[in-house]
C-alpha cells in the first residue's frame, strides 16, 4: 500500500523533475532580483525613516512624517491587490505586466517598504548615547550612519533582511497569475487546478526546505555579528 | 579656557517649557580639574553637553580658548569637538568592534595613516592598562574596563579638555577609585583639563580642585573644593557634605550633654592641612584650666590637603571658654559651638 504510494509519487517526481529544478530557479530568480532591489531601496529608506525623525541627526519635519504615511500605504496592499493595483506603473517601468519581468516591480513595491519597516526598527535599537559619543568625537553625519548605525545594526539588520526574504518567497507564490512561473504557481496549477496531489506536496516540500535554510544561514551570520 | 556666560537651556515641550539649566556661568581653567555635583535632574548633564555643544544653549555663550562656539559652522565645531574628549556614565563603545577599533575609532574618523593609529592606540592602551585586551569585545570586559576604554578612546585626538559624564556612577567603589586615581594620573601627565559631573561627593572630594554645586539648573555655589567644603553657605552643600564629615551626634547623646550638671559647651573644632601642630586640647587643659574631652573625631582628605573635624566636650567657666575660643582661633581653627554643656536650650 504504501510501497505503491511512494513509487507513484517517484513517477510524478521523475515525470515533473524539469518542471519543479525549472520553477525554483524561477522562484529563485524572482526573489533574488527583487530581494536585491528591495534590500537597496529598503535600506535607504530605512536610514532616512530613523535619522530624519525629530531630536536625530538629519531630522527633518517633512520628509519623515510623508515617507511615514506612503509606506504605511504601501504597507496596507495584500499583493495580490498590489499586484493588479500598479498595473500601469509596471508596464511603464519594465515595458511588461507579464512574466519574472512583470512581477518584479510589484515584488519591489511589496518588499521594499517591508524592509524599510524591519530597516527602521533595527537601526532604532542602536544605542543613542552611542551616537552622541561620535558626535562628541567630531564625526560627520555620515559618518555616524555609516560608522555607528550600520555597523552595530548589522545583526537586526540581517535577521530583518532573512524575514523578508521569507515573505517574498511567499509573495513570488502569487506572481504565478501573471505568467513569472514559480513553485507557487506549479502547486495551483498542477497540484490545484488539475487535482494532482503528488505536485502539491513536492512544491510544499520545496518551499519547506527553501524556507528553513534561508532562515537558519539568516541566523548563523547573524549570531556570528553579533559580539555582545 | 573654558568660559560659561550665563547659559540657560530651555527644552520646550508641546505645551509646557522645561528649563534645564538658568543663567549659569563657570570659567574653567586650564589644566584644572572641576567638579559640578548636584542631585540627578540639577541639570548637570546638560550642563556638561553645552561645553561641546551636544547641546545648544537658548541663552548665553560658549567659549573654548576665546571662540564662542555659538558662531562656528559645522565643519568648525567638529574641529573644535575632537580637541574635547567625552567620557559617559553608560561607556558607549560600539559593541561590534574590538577594544583596538574602539579606541581608534577617533582617529579614523579622520582617516589618520595606520601606522599612527596603531602608536597611539597601543600607547593608550598601556597607559589605561589594556594592553592585553585590544582583541577582545566590550562585551567581554568589565565595567571599569570599559571605562578605561572609553577613556583611551577620549585621549587617542589628543584633546585639551576631558568631560566626564557621571562617569563612575556606574561602578563599585573600589572601581571608581581606580578610575578616578587614573584621570588625575591623566591631568598630571598631559596637563588635560577635566570637567566632571557627578552626585558622589566622594569624586570631588578626591580629585577635583573646584567644585561648582547645582540646584534645579543653576549654580548656587562655586569655589575651591576646600572653600566650599570647610564653609558651605547653602543647603544643599552642606547636605553634600554631610555625607562625609556627618557630625550629626545622636539625639540622646546631646540631651544627656545639655542635663549635664556640670556648664560649659560642646564644640567642633575644623581644621585644614597642617595647622595643628599645637597640643590644642592639652593647652586647653593647662592655660585655661578647662576640662576638654573628645566626643567624636573624623579626618580626611580633601584632593592634596588633610581636613579634619573634632566634637570636643568643653567643661569650665565661660570666661575661660571664651577665652579658650579665642585661642583656637588664633591657631587658626575653626571653632563653631554646637550645643551647652548643662544647659538645657
Amino acid at each position: 500500500m504504501l510501497v505503491d504510494w511512494i513509487n507513484e509519487y517517484l513517477n510524478s517526481f521523475r515525470e515533473y523533475g524539469d518542471l519543479y529544478w525549472e520553477s525554483t530557479l524561477e522562484t529563485f530568480a524572482m526573489v533574488g532580483y527583487a530581494l536585491a532591489i528591495s534590500t537597496v531601496i529598503g535600506l535607504f529608506l530605512g536610514v532616512v525613516l530613523v535619522v530624519t525623525r525629530p531630536n536625530h541627526i538629519f531630522s527633518n519635519p517633512i520628509v519623515y512624517p510623508i515617507l511615514n504615511v506612503v509606506i504605511n500605504i504601501l504597507r496596507s496592499l495584500p499583493f495580490i491587490i498590489l499586484l493588479f493595483a500598479i498595473i500601469p506603473l509596471t508596464k511603464f517601468i519594465a515595458g511588461t505586466t507579464i512574466g519574472v519581468k512583470g512581477a518584479l516591480v510589484p515584488l519591489v513595491f511589496y518588499t521594499a517598504p517591508y524592509i524599510a519597516r524591519l530597516m527602521e526598527s533595527a537601526l532604532l535599537e542602536v544605542d543613542k548615547g552611542v551616537i552622541e559619543a561620535y558626535q562628541a568625537m567630531g564625526a560627520t553625519r555620515t559618518q555616524i550612519i555609516t560608522r555607528v548605525l550600520l555597523k552595530e545594526a548589522r545583526p537586526g539588520l540581517i535577521l530583518g533582511i532573512t524575514i523578508a526574504t521569507i515573505g517574498l518567497i511567499g509573495a513570488t507564490a502569487m506572481a504565478g497569475v501573471v505568467g513569472a512561473g514559480g513553485l507557487g504557481d506549479v502547486a495551483i496549477r498542477f497540484g490545484y487546478q488539475r487535482w494532482e496531489p503528488d505536485v502539491m506536496i513536492t512544491c510544499v516540500i520545496l518551499l519547506i526546505v527553501i524556507v528553513q535554510t534561508v532562515q537558519s544561514v539568516g541566523e548563523m551570520i547573524a549570531r556570528r555579528l553579533r559580539k555582545r | 579656557m573654558i568660559e560659561l556666560a550665563h547659559v540657560s537651556k530651555v527644552y520646550r515641550q508641546k505645551k509646557r517649557s522645561i528649563e534645564a539649566v538658568k543663567d549659569a556661568s563657570l570659567h574653567i581653567r586650564k589644566g584644572e580639574i572641576f567638579g559640578v555635583i548636584g542631585f540627578s535632574g540639577a541639570g548637570k548633564s546638560t550642563l556638561i553637553r553645552c561645553i561641546n555643544y551636544l547641546e545648544k544653549p537658548t541663552q548665553g555663550e560658549v567659549r573654548i580658548n576665546g571662540v564662542d562656539l555659538g558662531s562656528l559652522k559645522e565643519a568648525e565645531l567638529r574641529a573644535v569637538r575632537r580637541k574635547i574628549g567625552m567620557i559617559f556614565q553608560n561607556f558607549h563603545l560600539l559593541s561590534s568592534i574590538t577594544v583596538f577599533e574602539n579606541v581608534a575609532a577617533p582617529l579614523r574618523l579622520v582617516k589618520a595613516p595606520r601606522q599612527d593609529v596603531n602608536r597611539k592606540v597601543r600607547e593608550l592602551l598601556a597607559l589605561v592598562g589594556l594592553e592585553d585586551k585590544e582583541l577582545m569585545y566590550p562585551s567581554q570586559l568589565s565595567g571599569g574596563q570599559k571605562q578605561r576604554v572609553a577613556i583611551a578612546r577620549a585621549l587617542a585626538s589628543d584633546p585639551e579638555i576631558l568631560l566626564c559624564d557621571e562617569a563612575t556612577s556606574a561602578l563599585d567603589p573600589q572601581t571608581t577609585d581606580s578610575i578616578l586615581d587614573l584621570l588625575l594620573e591623566i591631568n598630571r601627565k598631559y596637563n588635560i583639563t577635566i570637567v566632571l559631573i557627578t552626585h558622589e561627593m566622594h569624586v570631588i572630594k578626591k580629585i577635583c580642585d573646584r567644585v561648582a554645586v547645582m540646584e534645579n539648573g543653576e549654580i548656587v555655589e562655586q569655589g575651591r573644593v576646600l572653600d566650599v567644603f570647610s564653609n558651605p553657605q547653602k543647603p544643599i552643600t552642606q547636605n553634600f557634605i554631610k555625607s562625609i564629615f556627618d557630625v550629626q551626634l545622636p539625639e540622646q547623646l546631646l540631651q544627656k550633654i545639655r542635663s549635664d550638671s556640670v556648664s560649659g559647651r560642646l564644640l567642633q573644632i575644623s581644621f585644614i592641612g597642617e595647622s595643628a601642630s599645637e597640643p590644642i586640647l592639652a593647652n586647653l587643659a593647662t592655660r585655661f584650666t578647662l576640662r576638654p574631652s573628645i566626643l567624636y573625631g573624623n579626618i580626611t582628605q580633601i584632593k592634596d590637603t588633610t581636613f579634619g573635624t573634632l566634637v570636643v566636650r568643653v567643661t569650665g567657666d565661660d570666661s575661660s571658654i571664651e577665652a579658650g575660643m579665642k585661642y583656637l582661633a588664633e591657631q587658626g581653627l575653626r571653632v563653631e559651638v554646637i550645643a551647652h554643656v548643662g544647659r538645657l536650650d
